[in-house]
């Protein structure tokens, strides 16, 4: 993606803790406008590649820019967060502690005294503005949480696993909140280790594994590039004896069945009428990679890879 | 990059959270209160121990108890008593079965017939001891009057043994006061109540102390506070770590100032006068010189940053109270160090043990600042004391941000010395 298009950009960044490679060589370009899955199993490098990002964590190596601008403080001020760990202070009453996040955010006083009190009216809560916050419930505060990361109206806004704890109806309202922020030209970048929820959400995602980028693109182009077309076939047969079939690129053995990608060139016709010459089939059908599957056999394939 | 604005938001919020609340206001008021009730009370207990006490005096020498019964007498005449406490004395003469009378006597004031009975044996004039047999020897007020009834009793018997004419035994048996002068550099000579200003020195190093311990524990809660609840990486999004502990220190320190303003202001208005009943006030007006106030703000601030940095690295090393509990007493030791110490320094202020303890950086807010209101001490001394805890302040704020900036984002497991010392390092 060219420099120009990409809202917020990281190229070759890289982290190391210790002796662990947290982050590796890492580039990204999340597009204006676009809601960014960044995904990836547990450890992968999502929230050090984000609080880098926040320049919580400041990188060892490599850039990162906001509209081809290098990333400082003054213009992390465009970016709303929303951290993995995240809380408020108990006892400070509703109103007193969004005004105060809006003043930590950049606005100034009177400003985010008033933008505090037109989210508490957003989110229904201007009767609880002068209670403590330990009165809400968890679901409330939870509210409170993303408003105080919101309230300075962020051009570009990072949620990292912010579904994580929500209950079905919260769910559903972040995303709405999601939705709406979209509509109106927010950039979103959030992270997840839930795939079912990136696929109904994001229109660009990248696959983090340990700590590199290992799929970049737009949900249809990485479907169309990675998920090679693919047959799921149900027979007796071993997967040794499937994967020397001609036009068989790999086989992946799943609790019924198997998953048996052809190799480019063939037509699955080809394929299945190889399959049924040698091997006893139950069942031939066309498959349709989800992007759970996208993502395993990408990270399966990562580790190979690279051993 | 430091911003004062940000700095200044945190600490508006520091501030604000904590003067709401009720328990400032409380323990501000409580405080003062307690002090007052410490400083009064036992005092006050014990103007109001008088009564009527019934004295037996067994001594063959009748005109010996006259006497000691006149002086008894003479020291009730005093302003300061106002007929609190009134002492009967009857005159016993010893029987022939000494030891049966004895046991009579113990019996009668067993049965509070009697408040005690003092044994003044016939060669009392040549320093045998007088014995004085009563259930309670602690009654230290009551025994001291005797004692000195006693005392001025048998020096007059004595004078007049020698043939001291009748009308010049009150000028010989006169006391002597002794009156401590302090000489001062720029005073010159200062004359104070000795007790008084010993008491102020006490009570300002004590709340010193107290008020040091107290706020960095504050500052070491709210941090902890800050990562139990996960607030913190919500607000370092924005401000690095060391506004946010920058703002933190200055805001609960601003708390602790402001409680010190308000018990100056109560000092003034309610403590003052009682100050002056009590007789204490004379020195203390002297005593309280703006120099050492001026002095006395400046060391507890010198002495609250020193702490609560340490005590903010510690809020956010660790995960939770407990946790930090071992650090935190390896603070307060450093604190209480100096508090034990206090008396040598009272007792020789310049002496070098005394100079060398109260330039320790970590000593100075209280050693140096109780030096101060004993004996000046030297400008090159105070020089020396005040560059000594701005370079280790320098230093501590640096560890102190250290540490801070990684631990804040650590959850979990608690930490090694190890593991915070390279923390430290790899700033």
């Amino acid at each position: 993606m060219s420099q120009s298009s990409a809202h917020l950009e990281l190229a070759h960044v890289s982290k190391r803790y210790g002796s662990l490679l947290a982050v590796d060589d890492l580039c990204l370009a999340v597009p204006r406008g676009a809601v960014y899955g960044l995904l990836g199993p547990n450890g992968a490098g999502k929230t050090t590649t984000i609080r880098m990002v926040m320049r919580i964590t400041l990188p060892d190596a490599g850039s990162i820019t906001l509209n081809g601008a290098f990333l400082d403080d003054r213009l992390r001020e465009r970016i709303g967060y929303l951290p993995e760990e995240r809380g408020l202070y108990r006892k400070m009453k509703v109103l007193d502690h969004l005004a105060f996040l809006g003043e930590v955010r950049g606005l100034p006083r009177g400003q985010a005294r008033a933008s505090a009190k037109a989210w508490l009216e957003r989110l229904g809560l201007e009767e609880k503005a002068s209670r403590a916050v330990e009165e809400l419930s968890k679901g409330m505060q939870q509210k409170v949480q993303f408003a105080g990361a919101v309230i300075h109206a962020p051009e570009l806004v990072i949620l990292d696993e912010p579904f994580t704890g929500l209950d079905p109806i919260a769910t559903r309202q972040l995303k709405d909140e999601i939705a709406a922020m979209a509509a109106k030209g927010v950039t979103v970048v959030f992270s997840t280790h839930v795939l079912p929820q990136a696929e109904e959400l994001c229109d660009v995602l990248c696959l983090v594994n340990r700590g590199r980028a290992i799929l970049h693109g737009s949900l249809a182009e990485v479907r169309a590039r990675f998920a090679q077309p693919a047959l799921r076939v149900e027979t007796p047969a071993s997967e040794a004896e499937l994967r020397v079939i001609a036009g068989v690129a790999a086989v992946r053995r799943r609790e019924r069945d198997y998953l048996v990608e052809m190799a480019t060139g063939v037509t699955a016709p080809q394929v299945i009428r190889a399959l049924a010459e040698h091997l006893p089939l139950l069942a031939v059908e066309r498959h349709e990679a989800t992007l759970e599957e996208i993502f395993l056999y990408a990270v399966e394939n990562d580790h190979v890879s690279t051993r | 990059m430091f911003r004062l604005d940000k700095v200044r938001t945190v600490m508006r919020r520091e501030y604000l959270s904590r003067v709401r609340t009720r328990a400032f206001w409380i323990s501000t008021l409580l405080v003062p209160a307690a002090m007052i009730a410490f400083a009064v009370l036992p005092s006050l207990i014990m103007s109001r121990q008088g009564g009527t006490f019934t004295v037996a005096l067994l001594t063959p020498d009748e005109a010996l108890a006259a006497e000691v019964k006149t002086e008894l007498a003479r020291r009730s005449e005093g302003p300061a008593d106002a007929g609190l406490m009134n002492i009967r004395v009857e005159w016993i003469a010893p029987a022939l079965d000494s030891e049966r009378q004895r046991a009579e006597l113990r019996s009668r004031v067993l049965a509070k017939e009697l408040t005690g009975v003092l044994v003044l044996p016939a060669g009392v004039l040549d320093g045998e001891p007088v014995e004085y047999l009563s259930t309670n020897v602690t009654a230290f007020r009551l025994i001291g009057r005797l004692d000195g009834a006693v005392e001025r009793a048998v020096l007059r018997a004595r004078l007049r043994l020698s043939a001291v004419p009748e009308e010049r035994l009150d000028q010989l048996t006169r006391t002597v006061k002794l009156e401590p002068v302090r000489v001062t550099q720029e005073a010159g000579e200062s004359r104070e109540a000795v007790g008084s200003s010993l008491i102020l020195s006490y009570v300002l190093t004590f709340l010193i102390y107290v008020t040091v311990m107290i706020y960095g524990f504050y500052v070491m809660r709210g941090v902890l506070e800050e990562k139990s609840s996960r607030i913190v990486e919500v607000i370092v999004a924005n401000l690095s770590p060391t506004e946010l502990m920058a703002g933190k220190i200055v805001g609960v320190g601003a708390v602790g100032l402001t409680q010190y303003l308000i018990w100056a202001v109560l000092a003034m208005n309610l403590a003052a006068p009682g100050l002056f009943s009590l007789g204490l006030a004379e020195g203390a007006s002297r005593f309280l010189s703006p120099t050492l106030m001026v002095f006395f703000v400046l060391f507890f601030v010198f002495g609250y940053f020193l702490f609560a940095t340490l005590y903010a690295a510690v809020g956010a090393a660790f995960n939770s109270e407990e946790e930090a509990q071992q650090m935190q007493t390896v603070l307060s030791m450093f604190l209480t160090i100096p508090f034990a110490l206090m008396f040598v320094i009272l007792n020789d202020p310049d002496a070098p043990l005394s100079v060398v303890l109260s330039l320790v950086p970590f000593f100075s807010p209280m050693l140096f600042f109780l030096r101060m209101t004993v004996a000046f001490p030297p400008t090159w001394q105070i020089v020396l004391c005040f560059a000594l805890m701005s370079l280790s302040l320098l230093a501590m704020v640096r560890v102190s941000a250290a540490i801070y900036r990684v631990g804040i984002l650590m959850y979990g497991k608690k930490p090694t010395l190890k593991e915070i010392a390279r923390w430290v390092g790899s700033s």
